[in-house]
């Protein structure tokens, strides 16, 4: 009797598991953001996916942005594969050429509310080979230079922003304005390279800017540009600005712009939060221009699934969730977006909280007239090639010409 | 008639089928086994795959990996200028920290082995920077090494001298993470000599002053040989040290300026985990582990024949 009745529980168990909905999912997607707003805004986007998918949820995963790609590259070697992933623009040309991203430009241009060219084309070059798109990009982010206000107006100087609605802001004037803010008695240095490490990590931010609004370039269809005429003339204004007006932050200091210790900086608008309670009035204005005139440099950043994770198909439809006009026009608030819709959009000027309209329309016209920061599949290399022979090009007594040579020296071969 | 042994006493002491010799070896095992499993795992077991990978040309990125050999061994040792550089940087770091760490060391030891009142807050003093986080010591001196608003330039202001820029000129730089990573070191090697210096017996310093040695004649002829011993394990344990550190030339320098202080350890990390040359790398490690070895030998060798 009591096998009977073990066995008529066990039939029920049974029935109940088989006619229970599929197994929940969780697609894990790492991301390099520990930014509480920055993860309440992307919880809630996964918070609206599961409308459609109940089943399924998005864990977001911090790492550190430092140790980024290197982590995130031990974690698909160690078969730890997540299921998406932010990927850094000096990242991507070798995860594409090593084969880790899935090609999601088929489901994503068969899905017709996707409106897949809304995506404008420039932004997409990094992702796309061909008709296979690699990962589409959240953060098309311009280089812009950030000011302290307060310093400006005590310093009686007029701020880049006025120069550059004047038509005045270019590398000259930027130099003369950075040595009269070195000089006036605020203990600051006139200028600070992004994040102080543009003698370190951020080399191509401290030098492409210059370089490119000159008229040169980093490579070109195997061609290293370091030891044009164009660049040596922006590195060589830059190295004066060091150690002739001692007006950047020089090699081996500290002059944080965020806490007061520089008057100016490259930055992105994502840093903007830095700011929100900061002790002094800032302002946003463009890369002053060169000879060649304007030239933005735009940092960027994708989503992408990984080809060897366990649920790629679910991941795909939340990249695509992720991307779609609303979500990216959440998303623009701090990460300015690739979709031409919005971004042409008078919302997207308004959508920073931090940064008035007029300083967002900066953002804008940067973004749609700029180009992508320099990639390559061997940028690691290229950047440990070129940081000994750019240490010897920031001394003071530098030979500016042999310096840039010796760096196209050690750069050629790697292209 | 056969005497019972269903009541030996003999019989009930044995587990069945094991002989005492057998239990013996068996709890002796069970002991080990944990150090033993974790030994083969974490140690041997990436040993070994370590000697396979540095015959490989393995990318991490794509999970490639093809069988090249020799080959890695060969673009180290013959092809590739930056290893020989790597190997000077390396060898001038040994040479200026071991030195200098065993002399500090010992003229600090020197100093506080005999008890006297204090004489433990002063060997807390040597002795916290080796506990203390190897990260925090490099920020903080990183920031203290800074140029001109640097706090170490600032105090040889005040006495007239225009110092360096410290982690910006690479034979500076090299100076300066020798001498902070001696700080920071210097207190275990000093324990290390004081615990030496207590196992003298007081006799023969004694005997040698009666005889009328002066003190410097009974460190030489009577103290120092007797810390043989324990300087040729100080020489080894800060030679494999100085070879292996990577902590405060991350931290520190970047392996910069100009690679002035790119040393093997930093390189193979750059090589496996910056650019994704695992066989590569491991080739370089397999290299490194050998001249650890050697120099381990060649002072053991030297202390048998008495010259060390």
């Amino acid at each position: 009797m009591n096998g009977i009745r073990h066995l008529t529980a066990g039939g029920f168990a049974l029935a109940i598991c088989l006619a229970a909905p599929a197994t929940a999912q969780e697609l894990r997607f790492t991301v390099w953001t520990g930014n509480d707003a920055h993860l309440a805004m992307l919880n809630g986007i996964a918070d609206t996916f599961r409308e459609t998918h109940p089943d399924v949820t998005v864990r977001f995963e911090t790492i550190p942005a430092a140790d980024y790609t290197q982590k995130l590259t031990f974690q698909l070697a160690g078969g730890n594969i997540p299921d998406l992933g932010w990927i850094m623009e000096d990242a991507a040309p070798a995860f594409i050429n090593a084969g880790v991203l899935e090609d999601v430009g088929e489901a994503l241009r068969a899905d017709a509310d996707y409106d897949y060219g809304d995506f404008s084309e420039p932004a997409m070059g990094l992702w796309v080979d061909g008709d296979a798109v690699y990962g589409i990009p959240f953060s098309t982010s311009p280089l812009l230079i950030f000011y302290n206000k307060t310093m400006f107006d005590e310093a009686g100087v007029e701020t880049p922003m006025e120069l550059a609605q004047k038509g005045e802001w270019t590398l000259d004037k930027f130099q003369e304005v950075s040595k009269l803010l070195a000089e006036a008695d605020n203990g600051a240095y006139g200028f600070e390279f992004k994040d102080g490490q543009g003698y370190d990590a951020r080399m191509m931010h401290a030098i492409m800017p210059s370089i490119r609004a000159n008229g040169g370039f980093a490579w070109r269809d195997g061609k290293c540009g370091f030891s044009e005429p164009e660049a040596i003339a922006a590195v060589k204004q830059l190295h004066d600005m060091i150690h002739v007006d001692h007006s950047i932050v020089p090699p081996g200091e500290q002059g944080d712009f965020f806490s007061g210790g520089a008057a100016m900086t490259v930055s992105q608008i994502s840093r903007a939060s830095k700011l929100a309670e900061g002790p002094f009035e800032w302002g946003l204005a463009p890369l002053p221009a060169g000879s060649a005139g304007e030239s933005p440099a735009i940092g960027q950043a994708g989503i992408a699934v990984f080809a060897q994770g366990k649920n790629k198909e679910v991941a795909t439809e939340f990249l695509a969730h992720m991307t779609n006009e609303e979500n990216v026009k959440i998303m623009a608030q701090f990460f300015p977006p690739a979709r031409k819709s919005i971004l042409n959009s008078p919302d997207f000027v308004e959508s920073n909280a931090l940064i008035p309209p007029e300083q967002m329309a900066v953002v804008a016209d940067a973004i749609a007239n700029g180009s992508i920061l320099p990639s390559h599949e061997k940028l690691p290399q290229i950047e440990a090639a070129m940081k000994p022979r750019m240490d010897t090009y920031w001394r003071p007594d530098a030979d500016v010409e042999k310096a840039m040579a010796d760096v196209c020296a050690v750069v050629t071969p790697q292209l | 008639m056969k005497p019972s042994t269903v009541n030996d006493p003999r019989r009930t002491e044995r587990a069945p089928g094991l002989s005492l010799k057998m239990r013996g070896m068996l709890t002796a095992w069970l002991f080990v086994s944990p150090t033993v499993a974790g030994f083969m795992v974490f140690f041997l077991g990436p040993l070994i795959a370590v000697v396979f990978y540095s015959a490989t040309e393995w990318n991490m990125l794509s999970q490639t990996s093809t069988f090249v050999g020799w080959a890695n061994y060969q673009d180290a040792l013959t092809r590739n200028p930056d290893f020989w550089h790597v190997m000077r940087n390396s060898v001038v770091f040994a040479l200026g920290l071991v030195p200098m760490n065993i002399a500090l060391a010992l003229a600090l030891a020197m100093s506080l082995y005999r008890p006297f009142r204090g004489v433990v807050v002063f060997r807390t003093i040597f002795f916290a920077p080796v506990v203390t986080s190897a990260v925090a010591w490099a920020i903080v001196w990183k920031f203290l090494l800074q140029g001109e608003a640097g706090a170490v330039n600032q105090i040889l202001a005040t006495v007239g001298i225009d110092g360096p820029n410290w982690l910006r000129e690479p034979n500076w730089a090299m100076f300066a993470v020798i001498v902070t990573r001696v700080i920071k070191m210097v207190g275990l090697n000093m324990i290390l000599y004081i615990a030496a210096l207590q196992a003298i017996p007081r006799d023969f310093s004694e005997a040698a002053r009666l005889e009328g040695a002066t003190n410097w004649q009974i460190f030489r002829m009577v103290i120092w040989p007797n810390l043989a011993p324990a300087t040729l394990i100080i020489v080894v344990i800060t030679m494999i040290g100085s070879f292996k550190v990577f902590d405060h030339i991350y931290l520190m320098t970047g392996g910069g300026p100009e690679n002035g202080t790119l040393v093997l350890a930093f390189y193979i990390y750059q090589q496996a985990f910056e650019f994704f040359n695992v066989g590569y790398a491991s080739a370089l490690a397999i290299i490194m582990f050998f001249i650890v070895l050697a120099l381990t030998l060649v002072q053991i060798l030297l202390r048998r024949r008495g010259s060390l």
